[in-house]
This record gives structure tokens, sequence and C-alpha cells, in this order.
């Protein structure tokens, strides 16, 4: 599938990604800045918050409990389009999904 | 001129205490690295480990925590089953059943939440430095690194200041529990079981616990719910409510965890200053952007927990060796952070190195340290006020490790200083 990063400064990136990967770890193999990822995906630090883009929220699911309480730990503001991106994983019904990397 | 060098054989014995008394054998964990990744160690006071080495291996296997378990213990020491369960805290508890306590807590250890002590630090750090600074020859381990750390905790986890001192005289002998110089019950030196089922295997334990449970319910009868303690007391999302031995278990983790890492990633930091020059001037003209990297390269270099340890859930085979449901296995974070494979000249400290792929707080995995934006932030107000104050700093004397293969830490670290 593809995907594309918008960053804060306007710019894009868009990658092809394996399906089954988590979106954490295709920021992180794409060099995607602001997306970190400290944990390696096991939802204990809240580093790879991204904002699902309007169109993609409803498709990528919702977050579960322990997501939705580190969502409160992430450094930007959280709003309803937040999600860790470790918990979203690349398949092909999110072909063309756009994650908003917040402002640092 | 490299910071320090390392001096041991090549073949050191990694379950050996002192061995890490001359400061970790790093030409011991190049030569595991190059010629055998998964390395086996046979270990005369239990079963023995395998040791991993290379950061990427430890990378991938750190995050899986089904097969690499941490509920079995984390330290190279076996347990019981009995002991374990008298001892563990949510770092030796996998996912999900970690998360319970985690989310209790991240909120309170959180970038945005800690960001808000960063004018304590400040004042903490003046008050510190001043003390320190008065005289041009001191221990910077004993006089800088070890106060700040120690009154942070206090505010954090809201003790009173006059308790500090014996608190950490405590921490002291929980983590540090194979030195001497910090504990009289030295473990791997001792005949009796009598502590097993305290925390860290030591009397220490029992005394902090003693204290929490004091503590606890002087702050109950008062009302006061400052500081995180009361966080972990609520119920979790479960609606399952921490045991009187998990609490007691968790604030000895917090008073030694929180205390001596900081505490030698500080003396690591300005060990380099001492022996790398160039820093002390990098530093005084820092912008944002430089110490958003550099208290990450200062705790690489201190590395102050060198393993954490997990056990298998079942065969793994890597590298061509066959690993056995059970066996221990040992993340030498040590070597993970001098892997020049990964990290570029990694025996010299380089203050903007970016992207930093060091593994000082267990990252890729999901016990990564819960107070690292607490650890960053000590780092840097640290060393922005004390070099901001400095001319030259030097060694005066050689520095002494701590006897430990499982704590990294300069305990004596003579310096000399010029001030601006």
């Amino acid at each position: 599938m593809k995907a594309t990063w918008k960053l804060a400064d306007g710019s894009e990136i868009t990658a092809d990604i394996t399906n089954g990967t988590n979106m954490m770890q295709a920021a992180v193999d794409n060099n995607v800045p602001g997306v970190i990822g400290e944990c390696g995906g096991c939802l204990s630090c809240a580093t790879c918050h991204v904002y699902v883009d309007a169109d993609w929220v409803g498709k990528t699911g919702t977050a579960d409990d322990f997501e939705d309480a580190m969502l409160d730990v992430a450094e930007a503001e959280r709003t309803d389009s937040s999600r860790l991106s470790c918990q979203i994983e690349a398949s092909d019904a999110l072909d063309g999904l756009v994650l908003i990397v917040p402002q640092p | 001129m490299t910071v320090w060098t390392p001096k041991d054989d090549g073949f050191a014995d990694l379950t050996n205490h002192d061995t890490f008394a001359n400061g970790a054998p790093h030409n011991t964990f190049k030569r595991l690295r190059d010629e055998d990744p998964i390395s086996w160690t046979d270990y005369d006071q239990g079963e023995g480990f395998w040791s991993i080495t290379r950061n990427q291996d430890i990378t991938e296997m750190n995050r899986n925590f089904k097969v690499f378990s941490s509920a079995r213990g984390i330290r190279m020491e076996d347990q019981s089953y009995e002991e374990y369960l008298a001892r563990r805290t949510f770092q030796e508890i996998d996912p999900p059943e970690h998360m319970h306590t985690r989310v209790k807590l991240a909120k309170a250890f959180s970038k945005p939440v800690v960001a808000q002590f960063e004018e304590d630090i400040r004042d903490l750090c003046a008050e510190i430095l001043d003390q320190a600074l008065a005289n041009d020859s001191f221990d910077a381990t004993k006089d800088i690194a070890r106060q700040l750390p120690m009154r942070m905790l206090g505010r954090i986890l809201g003790l009173p200041d006059k308790d500090l001192p014996w608190l950490v005289e405590k921490g002291d002998a929980l983590i540090a529990n194979t030195d001497p110089d910090f504990t009289d019950h030295v473990l791997d030196k001792m005949e009796t079981d009598e502590y097993r089922k305290m925390p860290f295997n030591s009397p220490a334990g029992a005394d902090l616990a003693d204290y929490a449970k004091t503590l606890m319910a002087e702050k109950d009868a008062s009302g006061d719910t400052s500081g995180i303690l009361h966080l972990i007391r609520a119920p979790g999302k479960d609606g399952s409510v921490i045991s009187d031995e998990e609490f007691r278990n968790f604030f000895c983790l917090a008073v030694a965890a929180g205390n001596d890492t900081t505490r030698y990633s500080i003396a690591a930091g300005i060990q380099a200053m001492c022996h790398q020059p160039e820093l002390l001037g990098q530093m005084q003209t820092g912008d944002d952007a430089f110490w958003d990297l550099a208290p990450d390269e200062i705790i690489r270099w201190a590395t102050p927990a060198l393993y954490f340890r997990r056990t298998l859930t079942q065969d793994f085979e890597a590298h061509g060796k066959q690993m056995k449901e059970g066996d221990k296995v040992l993340f030498w974070w040590a070597s993970a952070n001098r892997d020049e494979t990964v990290i570029d000249d990694p025996f010299r400290v380089n203050l903007t190195r970016s992207p930093n792929k060091h593994m000082s707080f267990g990252q890729s995995g999901p016990h990564v340290c819960l107070g690292m934006w607490l650890a960053r932030l000590e780092v840097r107000v640290l060393f922005q006020e004390l070099s901001k104050r400095l001319k030259k700093i030097e060694p005066n004397g050689a520095h002494k490790f701590l006897r430990s293969n499982f704590v990294g830490g300069i305990k004596e670290l003579p310096v000399r200083v010029h001030l601006q």
C-alpha cells in the first residue's frame, strides 16, 4: 500500500509500505521526522503520535483502552483524530492513507 | 584523545562484578559482537545465560516480549518463582498486565508534564553548583551528580527534604548491592537467604518498606495527595488495586532507579568533559537544537543500566544458535551503545549525534524507561548550568567505577575546575 505523511513544515513524504507493517515502523523506515517510536511499537511511549487525515478517520479503527490512555501522554495536543501510529497496520484497505505529523 | 580506553583482554568474565570495577569490558563486548553475537556463559552461582551484544539483535528481540519475557526476573541472578512474586514490580511483568501500571504513571512522567519542572531543576542546579564550585577541586559524583536526582526524586514522589539523604543511602544499598562501598550486605558474598523475598534481596529493601508504610499512613491521615505515589494506588482500568507488597516494591524501584541512573549519567558527562575539552565550548554555545540532542549522547556514553535479562518462553534460533525455552538471555545495553555498525566512532562523545540509536533507556521494548523525559531534562539543565560557570574542568586523579555488572557508574570522580 501507499501512505503519505504530511509534515508540520508543509512538506510530504510518500512511500510504499508492506502490508502488515505498523505505521510507526513505516515512518521510521522512511525517515519521517517527528515519528520516533522509542518503545518499538509496544504502546509504552506515545512518541509515534499522529493525526489521521479527516478522509481516513474511521477506516483506521479506534484506539483501545491502553492506547487511549497513552494518547494523553503525547507531547502534542490530542484531538479526535489522534492515534498512536504503531497501532495502525498497513493493509490494502488503507492504500492511500494520509497521516499528519504533529508540530513538535 | 579518546575519553577512556577499555583495558580488558577481550575474554572478561561477565558474571564477575570485579570485572566491572575497571569499567565495562568493552574489548570483550567488541569480540562478542564480531565473533559470537549470541554467546553462552556458564555461571557458577546459577543457571548460565546467553549474552546478546549487537544493537540490531537487541532491538529486534527487545520488542518481541512474548518470546523474551521479563516475567522471570530481569537480573542475571536466579530467583525462585516465590521470590519473583514477592519482589516483582511492573518492570518484571509483561504486557498487557504491564500496561495497567504504566498507564497510571505515564502522564506524570510525560514530556509536557515533566517540562513544568524545568525552572525547579534550574534553581536546584544553581544551588548545588554554588556549593560544589566553591572549592576548586572536589568529587564531582558526590558533590554534583548525586545531589540533583536525589532532590528531584523527593519532589516527584512528594517526600520531605529531611528524609532525602537517608533515602538515597538506602537506594544505593539496594541497587549497588554488589559494591562494599554502598552496602554491608554484598550480594555475591552473602551466605544468608534472609532477604530473598525483600526488594533487591537487600536489608535496605526492608527499611524502605517500613518507611513507605509510615509515609503513606501519614499522607492518608492528612489528605496529602502530592507526588506520584497516590497515582499508583488508584484503581486500574480493570478495577484492580495494587497490593501492599507491590506498592512497597514500586517505592523501592522508584528510590533506586530514579536516583542512580541519572546520577551516573551526569557523572559520565562530567568525566567526558574532562577528557574531551572541546565539549565545554560546544555546550557554552549550544542552541536549543543542540540541547535536544546532547542529553541522549551523554546518557549513551554513561549506559547506567548495563544489561537487562529476559527469559525465553519458547525455543528461539538466531545466528545459528539454538536457544531453548526457559533459557536466560541478557541484553547488554552497554555493548549495544558501543556497536560501531550503528553508532559511528562510539568511543567518542559527539554531542550532536543524530540519529542516536543508543539503548540506555531500553528503547524498542515495552519496558522503555518511564523516567526518560525527566532524565533528559535533568541532564540538559545540569550541563547548561555547569558549562556556563566553567572556564576549564580537568581530572584530578583517577576515577573509580562501581563494583557491579548491573549498574555502570563512576562512583568517584575527582576533578579540578577553573571558573569563568
